[in-house]
């Protein structure tokens, strides 16, 4: 058939587009870029699907993590969304709670804003590491009840946890802040060297190497005890 | 360069035309303005149908100069006398027969037994004038459909075809002696104009000296012309001689009144020259958007005057849903031709939305058929034109307001279907206006819900 719009072939198309459908394409191709980001760390780190929790094997994930994620433009919004993600058992083929905790934390401390809201309360799954190595001048907060190692490594920054907190919170935190509402479990503050951990329920046992820091429950100063 | 000087020569010569009627042989006031300039449209339309090899339906009051105006358009853009023109007119009356319009056997040679035809001056002549076309009976005006429409004469087993020609019709207003154009012929005129009272200071002049176009006449002239129209020669050799004798009138004017007239050659080197004035892309896009309005129906596919949409259809506010008829496919080629007519005359590069906008109502009124309760809202309406012209201006108006809403889109939804149609995955851009459905429909869209 002859082409009848030849005429307007000169003519620069321009292609309708609702605001909306540019967010979501835009947000969709921050999330792709997230996942690819993920999937890159689990597959180089997490090679027999078996991730032990070994310092340096943490430290060399979080850098690998941070290196993923280098020239990324996100923000808190994109990081909700990304947990959203990875709570959705069909989004990833495989599910590794360590890695995928040090790569959110790795994407809250290099995300633009201060202070970061992540709320997690309605997920199945169990966020760990997160709040990991967070940085001075960072504050985050996390609603929903937690895995272990939350605030691991903790350097200066404020971690605020509306919820409970798993076993070795506050692991080797060197500095900062660390304020629990629930509960945190067994060996919470182990290897801690500085800053404070705060909680305002039980606390299942405390860690037996510490180097320094303080823990507080209800107010009170729990470690180091007055007798030592 | 040459060319150019040339053509600037040749529009030099229309307008001193166009001067010299206007001062001299139809005294009339400018009743439109196309870029900054005022025209009588009666004038301006019948020098461009004489310029495009158009048709021209001039309606008015009785004595207003209907058909002399055509008359002196002729005489002077074709070098004919005004004697020969007067014996080449057909007039319109119940009685006339295909005898007098067209040919008639040449008794002498059929008492011998031979067939020949002696051709009428009015289908030999390329300027053809009939006067009040509406008092032809609908069945006689049959008989003139096809030579109106491509000049193409046929009588016993012999025809002609003009090669050049042009045709000014003439119609009162209905009274007791007048018949309705069949839909038909009035189709087949590119445009329609009225021939307006000058007004009464105008008025006084009239058939003053020097008015009466006497100064278009050579009684000299005129019985060679008659002695080589009533020859019996072969068609082409004839118009050769005709030429001749056109071109000894043009020399006889410039040298009694000083007026320069063009040749058969001009003539055509002025249609060769306005054909190639490329249109520009909204002349495209609203001459589209135009037709879409007239054609589309979205009940029943397209317009038809035997069906009649229904009242609470999504398009009430389009023009789909004010006309009864469809517009025809002559519609756009009057409006083409007019428009780049009127662009050489002007002397523009492109034939662009003014130009269009200017020749669109003389092209629609006599071709659109309102519906009644439209006419009714409209017709008591203060206004300078006739109510068919009116309601085209105004319909032209609405139609340019709409347009230029959306020229950016239009031209984007034209654009993405020339897009689609060379493969590119691409959605039609979607619209509310009919030209909208038309695309689609192009693209081969089933478009069916609102």
């Amino acid at each position: 058939m002859k082409n009848p719009f030849l005429d307007f072939q000169s003519v620069p198309c321009r292609k309708k587009e609702i605001p909306l459908e540019r967010i979501v394409r835009a947000r969709k191709e921050i999330m792709d870029r997230l996942s690819e980001g993920y999937l890159r760390l689990v597959e180089e780190e997490v090679k027999d699907l078996v991730w032990l929790v070994e310092h340096s094997h943490v430290v060399r994930t979080y850098s690998a993590a941070v290196s993923a994620i280098q020239d990324l433009q996100y923000d808190q919004d994109d990081i909700e969304e990304f947990c959203a993600e990875l709570d959705n058992a069909n989004a990833f083929p495989y599910m590794i709670s360590g890695p995928a905790g040090i790569y959110l934390s790795a994407l809250i401390n290099n995300a633009a804003e201060e202070h970061i809201l992540l709320r997690l309360s309605e997920y199945e799954r169990t966020f760990h590491f997160l709040g990991y190595r967070l940085p001075e001048g960072k504050t985050l907060v996390l609603q929903g009840n937690l895995g272990d190692f939350i605030g691991a490594g903790l350097c200066g920054g404020r971690l605020m946890v509306e919820g409970t907190a798993g076993n070795w919170c506050g692991a080797g935190m060197t500095g900062g802040e660390i304020l629990v509402t629930g509960y945190t479990g067994q060996k919470t503050g182990e290897w801690m060297r500085g800053g404070e951990i705060h909680v305002d329920g039980p606390i299942g046992g405390f860690g037996r190497a510490r180097f320094g820091g303080k823990i507080y429950q209800r107010g009170k100063l729990v470690v180091p005890h007055e007798s030592e | 360069m040459i060319e150019e000087k040339r053509n600037n020569d040749l529009r030099k010569v229309v307008w001193e035309l166009y001067a010299y009627i206007q001062d001299n042989l139809y005294l009339n006031r400018p009743d439109m303005q196309i870029k900054g300039r005022e025209f009588n449209s009666a004038l301006l339309m019948s020098l461009l149908t004489g310029l495009c090899e158009g048709k021209e339906l001039i309606i008015g009051e009785p004595g207003l100069g209907k058909t002399t105006s055509a008359e002196y358009v002729c005489a002077l853009l074709y070098r004919f006398p005004l004697g020969t023109i007067w014996g080449s007119e057909v007039s319109g009356h119940p009685e006339q027969t295909e005898e007098k319009i067209i040919g008639r056997p040449d008794l002498g040679k059929l008492n011998k037994g031979e067939e020949v035809v002696v051709w009428s001056h009015f289908a030999l002549l390329p300027v053809k004038i009939v006067d009040e076309i509406n008092r032809l009976p609908e069945t006689k005006q049959s008989m003139i459909l096809d030579g109106v429409d491509r000049g193409n004469w046929e009588y016993l087993n012999a025809a002609i075809i003009n090669e050049e020609y042009c045709l000014f019709a003439t119609a009162n207003y209905q009274d007791r002696g007048t018949n309705t154009i069949v839909a038909p012929l009035i189709d087949r005129f590119d445009v329609m104009v009225e021939s307006k009272h000058p007004g009464a200071n105008l008025a006084y002049f009239i058939g003053g000296h020097g008015s009466n176009g006497v100064r278009l006449r050579s009684e000299e002239l005129e019985a060679e012309f008659h002695s080589v129209l009533s020859e019996n020669i072969p068609y082409p050799v004839r118009m050769k001689r005709l030429d001749e004798l056109c071109d000894r009138f043009g020399e006889w004017l410039e040298a009694q009144e000083g007026i320069r007239t063009l040749s058969v050659a001009d003539r055509r080197e002025i249609r060769s020259s306005k054909r190639s004035l490329p249109f520009d892309l909204d002349f495209n896009a609203f001459l589209r958007f135009v037709v879409s309005e007239l054609s589309f129906c979205h009940h029943f596919g397209q317009k038809r005057s035997n069906e009649a949409c229904d009242a609470g259809c999504h398009f009430t506010g389009y023009l789909c849903n004010a006309v009864r008829n469809c517009v025809s496919n002559r519609f756009p080629i009057s409006a083409r031709n007019f428009s780049q007519a009127l662009a050489w005359l002007l002397g523009d590069e492109e034939v662009d939305l003014e130009h269009l906008k200017a020749v669109l109502p003389f092209t629609l009124a006599h071709r659109t058929q309102w519906k009644e309760e439209v006419v009714a809202q409209r017709e008591k309406e203060q206004r300078s034109d006739p109510l068919e012209i009116y309601m085209a201006k105004q319909a032209v108006k609405e139609m340019h307001r709409r347009y230029m809403e959306q020229a950016g889109e239009v031209k984007n939804a034209l654009a993405v279907a020339c897009r689609i149609v060379e493969g590119e995955s691409m959605r039609p851009v979607e619209g509310d206006h009919p030209i909208y459905w038309e695309i689609r429909r192009d693209l081969g869209e089933e478009v069916t819900e609102v």
